[in-house]
């Protein structure tokens, strides 16, 4: 026998798992949120997709030929980054979006600081802050059909109602890997399957929904709950983004304590921050916690365990009993939590309601000051009943009736009309608006009982200046003029500079209400 | 749900290659090597000098204090010489080398049945201490020393390890499906030792063979049970054991009859039957030759001395077209790799593992760093955290890996290893550290006597 023979330390077997194959995994698990992404969308979602992968992973194998290192480009991390990335993009995004996004990610994210398993935080989340920073608004415009409309999470965020089942499918506007039900497949397959870890998903669920419970004002409302849990990237953030290898912590506590702090900063965000993309935040701030979390949370041996030798034995706990304490304590506290949140909002329920229907008559009496009540109308109530939130006629963009009132002066004679009108069309998703006419259909004038818009440039829209030019005018319809020359015509409305599509939003909504009021209000009464 | 302890991985049994061979017994010709260090402790002092003639049985080599186990010659010959030979670690060591005359003449003082029902336990540890027996599982720890722990009584459980986890091996299979009743004979002769100890036999699942074989030999013993565990590595590790069995963990500083335990190799309570009922000194044991590269792989009573070549030899050798790249005494897991076959069997080598590839070498070229993905912290049977010991490690800093991450508590089970999808060598980092620390600590020691 005279072969030479290999020696080195045991063991001498490995398992078939490298890191080529966890990512293939990972590509794997993401393949049913694109696949939907692209029937949903469309084949430019898919060049979209592709261009993220195909930049990321040109970006790395370049910056390795350049600064010499070994190709690292074959190990799939840099496909995933890429993937991820162009998943939580709109559809309508140009094509240089992906690209720059994916450079910004593998490049300075990744490589710069050392390439794989060195980035300090999720390098596709750090390539989406870059782009929503840098194009902030092409990141936010979700067209689909060529028709601009806000996000089931804008819309939720400024109290619209979203189709929750839309969302599970992914048809909804909003990013390409939008669709709940893939994510979790491929989500909860990772899980099962060990490759992500249970404790960073589901303490990132668990830490948001009871952010919301508590302090979301509806309690422990499932569908509130689940709207939300549906829209923003949770799911993609939780099962996808937070679990990243190289920026979560380790140990288990460790991991369940950084999930949580990223499920409570995505409420917090959710809640009190002005951006739909608060999980993208919350992610990375989640991620520079990371080495502080690993520095202080670290496991002890079993044998120096408090329960070492309390235990009869190892694995014969239930599964059960296998769940961390944490989860149980938290747990209760969630419910706990949201049963009084649910008491006390039944309860309050009767006084919000009192409150907003206050806050409404005050904004009619602004725009009729004449009127002394205000009293609803049966054949209006009837119409609005059975559109059922569905839009006012084929011009006026996503506009609904929301209320029609009858003004009465002191003598009980009609002084005019009311119409409160919600439309969807707005830059940053809705806005409500109340307009008021005399018995003529004459504008008196108009107020807002919502809007959301950008300061300084579609909040402006509030301003006396925008809103005055409605204001005494009986016209059929008014015409948003986006020049910066008057024709000089009665139903023109000069557009608040640099906010045309909030302006555009507005006439539209103030339109719908005085078709409303001329075919409904004065129609039924007069002919 | 299924017996066992936290953690483990699953590599590939490959057992199916010698499995189902029956234990055949092999006389070398050749000439028999016996190193004086085969156990845990001080090497043996030979009692025989060159030119002597021995017989099979004859003590050629005698324990150096407590801690330390007598050797027998296996085969009856002449001695050759005393003198520095090579060994399977690499290293070369005082042996006693004996001309083999392929007789096997017994001394004559064994191999009658004698009865053993009012044996006393210290005639059965004088009886273990006589024959030579260590632990026959791998790490060769005197026997007559573990039987005697500083309280008898406080040993609640007798642990039996029929695990046999170690990928590619199957003699201890074999022998527990052949020799049932000879075992549980032992088993019952150890517990006269321990008043208070019930006898477990742990035995994976995947030997189901094993296990009826054993249950049968056990029927209606009252403190002995036979428990089938779940087929995992590191099943057969001491601590492993006692952690499925009796629910303990302990720490690496403190020993098994600490927490009232005492595991024991099925191999070495065979042994311990052999010297007690018919007065065997421990001259053979059970083998598994297996391997890709093996012709014909199988399961072996071998003498200890033989040359591992001349067994493979008499195997029908490599398999044809193969080179071989890698030898293994034990198997893959533990195994030790050998950079050559012309060393003597020891007495707790219990397999020789023929590769025809080198997955250490083919790990190598598919490094990448460390994703952090904390499959070696699900994996360590220990508790401990394999990544963040490996990044102390690479930051010098030695305080962070054994106070506040434990280090020195590795068992070098490798399976971090194993699992690490980016083929880092965790293990063999943590022994080379966990080996810098003792030593650092030993000079302090020394330095503080003087």
């Amino acid at each position: 026998m005279n072969s030479v023979l290999n020696l080195s330390s045991s063991p001498h077997a490995r398992d078939s798992w490298t890191t080529r194959s966890v990512m293939l995994r990972v590509l794997l698990a993401l393949a049913p949120a694109s696949v939907l992404g692209v029937i949903n969308y469309g084949l430019y979602a898919l060049l979209i997709l592709l261009l993220g992968v195909a930049s990321a992973v040109a970006t790395e194998l370049i910056f390795d030929k350049i600064a010499h290192k070994p190709n690292t480009w074959t190990d799939g991390s840099a496909a995933v980054t890429g993937l991820l990335l162009a998943l939580s993009l709109s559809p309508s995004v140009p094509v240089y979006i992906p690209v720059f996004g994916s450079v910004f990610a593998i490049l300075v994210v990744k490589c710069c600081f050392g390439g794989l398993g060195k980035n300090f935080i999720n390098p596709a989340l750090a390539g989406r802050c870059f782009l929503l920073i840098s194009f902030g608004r092409v990141m936010s415009t979700f067209k689909v059909d060529a028709v601009a409309s806000a996000t089931p999470i804008a819309e939720m965020m400024n109290g619209g109602e979203v189709n929750i089942t839309e969302m599970f499918l992914g048809s909804s506007n909003a990013v390409i890997g939008s669709s709940i039900l893939a994510l979790l497949v491929g989500g909860l397959a990772l899980w099962a399957f060990d490759i992500i870890h249970g404790q960073i998903c589901f303490s990132v669920i668990g830490g948001f929904v009871l952010m919301m419970a508590l302090f979301g004002g509806q309690g422990f409302d499932l569908k509130y709950l689940l709207a939300h849990l549906c829209g923003g990237g949770v799911i993609m953030g939780a099962f996808f983004m937070a679990t990243d290898y190289v920026t979560s912590p380790v140990s288990r506590l460790g991991q369940t304590i950084y999930g949580i702090l990223i499920g409570v900063l995505g409420g917090l965000f959710r809640l009190y921050g002005g951006t739909a993309d608060a999980f993208s935040y919350s992610i990375i701030i989640g991620n520079l916690f990371t080495p502080l979390i690993d520095t202080y949370f670290v496991q002890k041996p079993y044998a120096y365990r408090a329960r070492a030798v309390r235990l009869r034995s190892g694995d014969r706990r239930s599964f059960w009993q296998r769940i961390p304490k944490p989860v149980y304590v938290l747990t209760a506290i969630t419910l706990i939590a949201g049963v009084a949140l649910s008491g006390v909002f039944s309860m309050t329920k009767h006084t919000i309601e009192e409150q907003k229907r206050l806050k409404n008559a005050q904004s009619y009496s602004v725009v009729c000051p004449d009127a002394e009540e205000f009293e609803p109308d049966d054949e209006a109530d009837d119409i609005i009943e059975n559109l059922a939130g569905s839009w006012w006629g084929e011009d006026y963009g996503k506009s609904v009736i929301k209320e029609a009132m009858i003004a009465k002066g002191d003598d009980g004679k009609i002084v005019g009309y009311v119409v409160r009108v919600s439309t969807s069309d707005a830059y940053d998703g809705s806005l409500t608006l109340v307009v008021g006419t005399d018995p003529n259909g004459k504008v008196l004038g108009i107020s807002f009982t919502e809007l959301h818009e950008t300061p300084g440039m579609g909040m402006r829209c509030g301003e006396a200046e925008f809103m005055d030019q409605f204001a005494g005018k009986e016209v059929d319809s008014f015409v948003l003029n986006k020049s910066a020359m008057s024709s000089g015509a009665a139903n023109e409305i000069d557009t608040v500079s640099g906010a045309s599509t909030s302006s555009g939003a507005v006439v539209k909504a103030v339109n719908a209400g005085l078709d409303f009021v001329r075919n409904v209000m004065m129609g039924g009464r007069e002919s | 749900m299924k017996v066992t302890f936290r953690g483990g991985v699953h590599p590939k049994g490959h057992k199916e290659l010698s499995r189902d061979a029956a234990l055949r017994e092999f006389l070398p010709t050749g000439e028999m090597v016996f190193p004086l260090s085969q156990h845990i402790g001080k090497p043996a002092k030979p009692v025989v000098k060159k030119g002597d003639p021995v017989l099979v049985g004859q003590r050629i080599a005698e324990a150096d204090g407590f801690v330390s186990a007598h050797i027998v010659s296996s085969c009856s010959g002449t001695v050759k010489a005393v003198e520095k030979r090579l060994t399977l670690t690499g290293a070369a060591l005082d042996c006693i080398v004996i001309d083999n005359d392929g007789q096997f003449t017994p001394s004559g003082e064994f191999g009658e049945k004698r009865d053993v029902s009012g044996v006393t336990g210290d005639e059965i540890v004088n009886c273990v201490k006589d024959a030579g027996i260590v632990g026959l599982g791998g790490a060769g720890f005197p026997t007559h020393v573990k039987l005697r722990p500083k309280d008898p009584a406080a040993i609640r459980y007798l642990i039996l390890n029929g695990a046999e986890c170690e990928p590619y091996l199957s003699c201890n299979d074999q022998l527990m499906r052949e020799k049932a009743d000879a075992i549980i004979e032992g088993l019952e002769l150890m517990l006269r030792l321990f008043p208070n100890a019930e006898g477990v036999v742990g035995i994976e699942r995947n030997k189901p063979e094993a296990i009826e074989a054993m249950k049968k030999a056990a029927a209606g013993k009252e403190k002995i049970r036979i428990l089938p565990l779940k087929t995992k590595y590191p099943q057969g590790g001491e601590r492993s054991l006692i952690q499925a069995v009796a629910g303990m963990d302990f720490p690496i500083t403190s020993l098994p009859a600490d927490v009232g335990c005492l595991v024991e190799n099925v191999g070495t309570v065979y042994a311990i039957e052999r010297a007690v009922v018919f007065g065997e000194p421990l001259y053979s044991h059970v083998f598994t030759l297996s391997g890709e590269a093996v012709k014909n792989p199988g399961n072996y009573v071998v003498r200890d001395g033989t040359c591992f070549t001349e067994l493979l030899e008499h195997a029908g050798g490599l398999k044809d077209g193969v080179t071989l790249k890698k030898a293994l005494a034990g198997g893959p897991m533990m195994g030790i790799a050998m950079s050559s076959l012309d060393v003597p069997i020891q007495k707790q080598n219990n397999g020789l593992t023929l590769l025809a590839s080198d997955p250490n070498e083919e790990a190598e070229a598919r490094m990448t760093p460390c994703l952090h993905c904390g499959r070696c912290t699900t994996v360590c049977p220990m508790g401990l955290m394999p990544q963040m010991m490996a990044d102390a490690v690479r930051d010098g800093n030695l305080e962070r890996y054994e106070k506040k991450l434990y280090g020195l508590e590795c068992i070098q089970c490798g399976s971090c290893t194993y699992i690490c999808p980016a083929k880092r060598p965790l293990m063999q980092t943590f022994k080379q550290t966990k080996a810098e620390i003792t030593a650092k600590k030993r000079a302090a020691a020394e330095g503080g006597k003087k």
